[in-house]
């Protein structure tokens, strides 16, 4: 039987071809995702490790819980005093404090290094070199005294920067000159990750973070022949409390361990696309499986006649099966290394330089990646396969009749059925809201529903059909398809898979961009809103305190946010300016109000105050990276947040004294009265002209950013979903290659009575379109439905508007037909080429 | 119909026993060779032969004597490798494979021996086909003559997988007829149906030559079905080796028993 599936395999390539590539796109999406994460995994461990390799021990304040990259927040820096304390422990060789922070480096132009994605940061580079591990001078010496800074080597290459140039930093004080000195390298690569690092000397670098006096952490070289552990037993023997000391293996691994939380979150994003690629290329295999079981019942029937048994015919399937699935899991692992290797360049293009570290090809992605290919395609050949055992003796000698696809009458109710309750499941899930479950689990069932049903759709699709003008090719089209009304059911579903996900998105997102408009035209009072510029965190408040200098602007309100938990649960508080802060923002105030915004406490947003169940008068703990726990008053709850994105709003002067940081995420500025709006707008954008780094919108300016950034987003999923669509096309042409060797015949006998080759190319093309139509438009409804009622379920993210994008849609219609006929090409070429007489003459 | 003398074996001549009239169909030094080198096969051995409109002919011989290949050439399936073929005035040489295909489809009809019907179009649409094919609506005038000529009225909205196999022949006849050929070509239109039905066949495409004077050439095995034609030509080895006008089946059993004993 084996040697039977392996000839099958070869005896068409091109079908071989398509068959292994709708399982080898999601495959590689699988591992190069998991390439990607671990290579750049990997890339943090020995970043981590390296930095910290000529540290024994690393002292630093103990946090109230653990925070990390998806929590946000900092550690409370320590008093300098700490340093001195810990350098007197017996065995200590070396002891020293450093620190870190924001310092956002200007280049020779003015213009901000802002990589994307990647922090700026500003801290100590001059310590003791026995601490200092993989950090390295490339070039010039440590900085000393307030005029010298150091940079990375990466850096300063980017902006021609060379010795003795003068570089400007903006800090969260304000801006300054420095003269560089010195480039630094960390191990093999010039940059830490993308990001750009300010080295200062340790006062210098205290006064740019705004830690005067303070240290983040103190590095701990001991005595050769005492242990890591050792020493920090000792250590710990003579500190406060609230300051821990771990070894620097723990706070390596414990850096690289947050590093892989914040990126399983990415991965798993990106399995989710891998998966939706997988579930359209299991229904292409599942339609191929079944058209080449089709096609040999009368192979399968003599094989039966001379002794094969059912177990040897079901095995000889699933080995077929198993083949293309191993290929594909083979060649997609493959194309998944390349993938993460492409995607690592562009990253590097926009300035996330991941080190060389050679792309880590772990075990467990080489298993999952076999593991996938060859699941999916034999869960996806078991049916098929199935059928081939049933597949009586007696076939081989009757005429095989191509097998009608009518479906029994209890299928085509129990589809229609499931259609209708996931239809209304939908409409129940939009008009109910925040049920993102029920409404995945609604569009799954008419799904199910539109497959159970997929014969009579197809059938009624070739039915629509039928009616074209004479020797136009939609009539022979249309028979064609409902002859084998399940594969092209079967093949159109595939894309309406895909469809289905890239339609709903699109939906969520026009929703998303009308619900900004409203929130920005609703619940915006200010007149201009200074932002950091690109992916920047924040602005000095030295631009707050300008502002508040002129005479022409009325309110002037700044922002700021950090992770914090309340309750217990991780959440992001906001702490604003209080005065004006009518003048800037409707809040929405659902109950209490603004006049109670008093020190101690605090306004919830009235989804969170009734999650936690409080209202106002109520007490709530918040407790900071930084400080730990304080208890706050309730004094009123709010429904419009969405503009600043706050969930928690306190007075600045209960966040400040908890929150280091003095950066503002956003100022909020209303017009004295009688001036001129545009004459205003120009006026602060010149006082701003020394922080280059921050944006002056209009709240119109505002909206339509905040659109792009949607727009954005949405353009980066549709690509993601496309592989998914592309894999539906693999599968039409792949059910069309094989239609047309399976109608030789007939193509030869329509040749000979007189259809020129462009008629017979018409009718495979309209096939095509047919089967896209179908797709596209049983995609475009199911996705409206889904998108519309996954919007009503993100209303708590602040989607307050649901909007249906009809050019979008109509758009991709179009685009769906284009697609029927782009996949036609070839079939429909191969078609035209049917050699007349070979087709029939041979039996 | 009165049978011809048979003076010898073989008959050179040829076009002699044909009537006077416009010619639907003409080979002319008709060569064609299959393969090359040792392996080639001549399949049409400097062949010439007239078509008369409006006769009904019937090509016999041995297998492997080239018959199929000579519907082929005749018909534009197949290229030649030398010598003419002309249908009408129409050099097929000097036409494209586009201009064949729509001389096919406007000014040839065929008949194979099996599997002549698209089995997703019903009678009618498979008749209808060629006029389809050529965007026209055909001639409902005719249509209803042919139609009723084969005694298909009743069958028309089944799909072939409905008809019996005497039944599909006719249908496919109907489709040959359908543009008012040139001619119609019938590969062993008989070959796979019983002998109540292959005579059925047979007696309407006789009608179909002498009341709706369409020119039928048609390869058959079988003498009985010869005998309904207007003159038999027989092939050996790609030559014609003789014909008989206005056959009897004893006669071409006759002639088939003394090419047999060559
Ligand atoms: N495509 C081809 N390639 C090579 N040789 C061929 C080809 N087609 C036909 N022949 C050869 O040409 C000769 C004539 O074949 P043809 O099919 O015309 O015979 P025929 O008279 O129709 O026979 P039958 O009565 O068996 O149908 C045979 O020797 C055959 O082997
Ligand atoms: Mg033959």
């Amino acid at each position: 039987m084996l040697k039977v599936s392996l000839r099958n395999l070869f005896v068409n390539k091109l079908r071989l071809f398509l068959t292994v590539a709708a399982v080898t796109v999601g495959v590689a999406f699988v591992s190069g995702t998991f390439v990607l994460s671990d290579t750049m995994g990997k890339a943090f461990d020995q970043l981590y490790a390296g930095l910290t390799s000529g540290q024994d021990v690393i002292v630093r304040a103990k946090a109230p819980y653990e925070i990390d990259v998806t929590t946000g927040g900092t550690q409370r820096p320590l008093d300098e005093s700490i340093v001195a304390r810990v350098a007197g422990v017996p065995g200590v060789v070396v002891a020293q404090g450093d620190v870190a922070g924001y310092a956002l480096v200007l280049d020779k132009a003015g213009k901000p290094i802002q990589p994307g994605g990647a922090p700026t940061i500003g801290g100590t580079a001059s310590g003791d070199d026995r601490l200092a591990g993989d950090f390295s001078y490339r070039s010039g010496h440590k900085p000393s005294g307030p005029q010298e800074m150091a940079l990375d080597a990466a850096t300063a290459k980017k902006a021609g920067f060379g010795l003795g140039d003068h570089v400007d930093v903006v800090y969260q004080g304000g801006r300054r000159t420095f003269t560089l000195v010195g480039t630094i390298g960390f191990g093999k690569t010039d940059s830490i990750l993308g990001a750009t690092f300010a080295g200062f000397d340790l006062p210098t670098a205290q006064v740019i973070t705004g830690k005067e006096g303070k240290v983040d952490n103190v590095a701990v070289k001991g005595e050769a022949g005492i242990g890591a552990a050792e020493l920090r037993d000792r250590i710990a023997a003579v500190l406060p409390d609230g300051v821990e000391v771990l070894t620097a293996e723990q706070v390596a691994s414990e850096g690289s361990a947050s590093v892989r939380d914040a990126m399983g979150i990415f991965t798993k994003v990106l399995l989710v696309f891998a998966g939706v690629s997988l579930l359209v290329g299991s229904f292409v295999i599942w339609n191929t499986f079944n058209v080449l079981v089709a096609q040999r019942r009368r192979e399968v029937a003599l094989l039966r006649a001379v002794g094969a048994s059912r177990h040897q015919v079901l095995g000889g399937v699933l080995a077929e099966a198993a083949l293309i699935g191993l290929a594909s899991g083979v060649i997609g692992l493959f194309a998944g290394v390349g993938l993460a290797a492409g995607i690592r360049s562009l990253m590097k293009l926009v300035g996330a330089e991941i080190p060389t570290t050679t792309p880590a090809l772990e075990t467990r992605t080489v298993v999952a990646a076999l593991a996938v290919g060859l699941g999916v395609t034999m869960v996806a050949a078991i049916a098929p396969a199935w059928s081939a055992t049933r597949v009586s003796p007696m076939e081989a000698l009757r005429d095989a009749a191509t097998s009608s696809s009518v479906i029994g009458r209890l299928r085509s109710t129990a589809g229609w059925v499931l259609v209708g309750a996931g239809a209304l499941g939908l409409v129940a899930c939009a008009w109910v809201g925040n049920v993102p479950w029920w409404t995945t689990f609604a569009t799954l069932a008419a799904f199910a529903g539109l497959v159970t049903a997929g014969p009579l759709l197809a059938g009624g699709t070739a039915r629509l059909a039928d009616h074209g003008r004479r020797g136009s090719g939609w009539r022979m089209a249309a028979r064609n398809i409902a002859r084998n009304a399940r594969r092209s059911a079967a093949t159109a579903l595939a894309l309406t898979i895909g469809l289905t996900v890239v339609v709903a998105v699109a939906v969520t997102a026009a929703s998303m961009r009308s619900s900004i408009t409203a929130a920005v035209n609703d619940g915006n009072r200010s007149d201009l809103i200074l932002q950091p510029a690109g992916m920047g965190v924040g602005m000095p408040a030295s631009v707050a305190a300008a502002m508040r200098e002129r005479s022409d602007l009325g309110a002037v309100v700044a922002f700021r946010e950090s992770g914090a938990r309340v309750n217990g649960r991780n959440a992001f508080v906001t702490g604003m300016d209080t005065a004006g802060l009518s003048d800037v923002i409707d809040l929405g105030i659902e109950s209490g109000g603004l006049e109670g915004l008093d020190h101690g406490s605090i306004l919830v947003s009235d989804k969170k105050a009734e999650d936690l169940g409080v209202g106002v008068g109520d007490t709530l703990t918040v407790t900071y990276p930084e400080t730990g726990a304080v208890r706050m008053r309730v004094a009123g709850t709010f429904s419009k947040g969405f503009l600043i994105n706050a969930t928690y709003v306190m007075g600045m002067a209960d966040y400040a004294p908890n929150v280091t940081s003095k950066l503002d995420a956003a100022v909020m500025l209303s017009n004295a009265p009688r001036v001129d709006p545009a004459q205003t707008k120009a006026a602060v954008k010149k006082a701003l002209a020394a922080y280059p780094n921050v944006k002056v919108s209009d709240p119109a300016e505002l909206t339509k950013d905040a659109r792009h950034s949607v727009d954005q987003m949405l353009g980066l999923v549709t690509a993601l979903l496309l592989l998914a669509v592309i894999v539906a096309i693999l599968g039409i042409v792949n059910t069309l290659v094989l239609s047309v060797v399976e109608r030789t015949r007939e193509l030869g006998l329509l040749r000979a009575v007189g259809a020129t080759r462009r008629q017979v190319r018409t009718v495979v093309r309209r096939e095509s379109v047919l089967m896209s139509m179908l797709g596209a438009v049983t995609g475009l409804a199911l996705g409206t439905g889904a998108g519309v009622a996954l919007s009503r379920a993100l209303a708590d993210e602040g989607i307050s508007r649901v909007t249906v994008p009809v050019t979008t849609l109509l758009v991709y219609l179009v685009v769906a037909a284009g697609v029927g006929v782009l996949a036609a090409i070839g079939p429909a070429r191969r078609a035209s080429r049917v050699d007349v007489l070979q087709a029939i003459t041979t039996e | 119909m009165t049978p011809q003398r048979l003076d010898s074996v073989p008959v050179p001549a040829v076009g002699e026993v044909t009537q006077a009239g416009e010619l639907a169909a003409r080979a002319v030094a008709v060569r064609k060779v299959y393969g090359t080198g040792e392996t080639s096969v001549v399949a049409l051995d400097d062949l010439t032969l007239d078509l008369p409109r409006g006769q009904f002919t019937a090509i016999m011989g041995p297998s492997g004597s080239g018959k199929s290949t000579l519907m082929h050439c005749l018909a534009g399936l197949d290229t030649l490798t030398s010598g003419q073929v002309f249908i009408g005035e129409t050099d097929l040489a000097t036409l494209s494979d586009r201009e064949r295909t729509v001389l096919r489809r406007d000014r040839l009809g065929f008949v194979f021996q099996s599997f002549n019907l698209l089995p997703t179009l019903t009678a009618e649409e498979n008749i209808t086909l060629p006029a389809d094919l050529a965007g026209a609506a055909p001639d409902p005038e005719w249509f209803a003559t042919v139609v009723d000529k084969l005694d298909l009225r009743s069958r028309l909205r089944h799909r072939p997988s409905e008809l019996s196999g005497g039944q599909q022949q006719r249908v496919a006849v109907g489709r040959a007829l359908i543009r008012r050929p040139a001619v119609v070509f019938a590969d062993e239109p008989t070959g796979a149906l019983d002998s109540h039905a292959s005579s059925e066949l047979l007696r309407f495409l006789r009608s179909v030559v002498d009341e709706l004077l369409q020119t039928v050439v048609m390869v058959t095995h079988d003498p009985g079905a010869a005998a309904h034609a207007d003159r038999v030509v027989f092939l050996v080895d790609g030559r014609i080796v003789l014909e008989l006008s206005e056959p009897t089946r004893e006669h071409i059993l006759d002639v088939m028993g003394r090419l047999g004993e060559e």
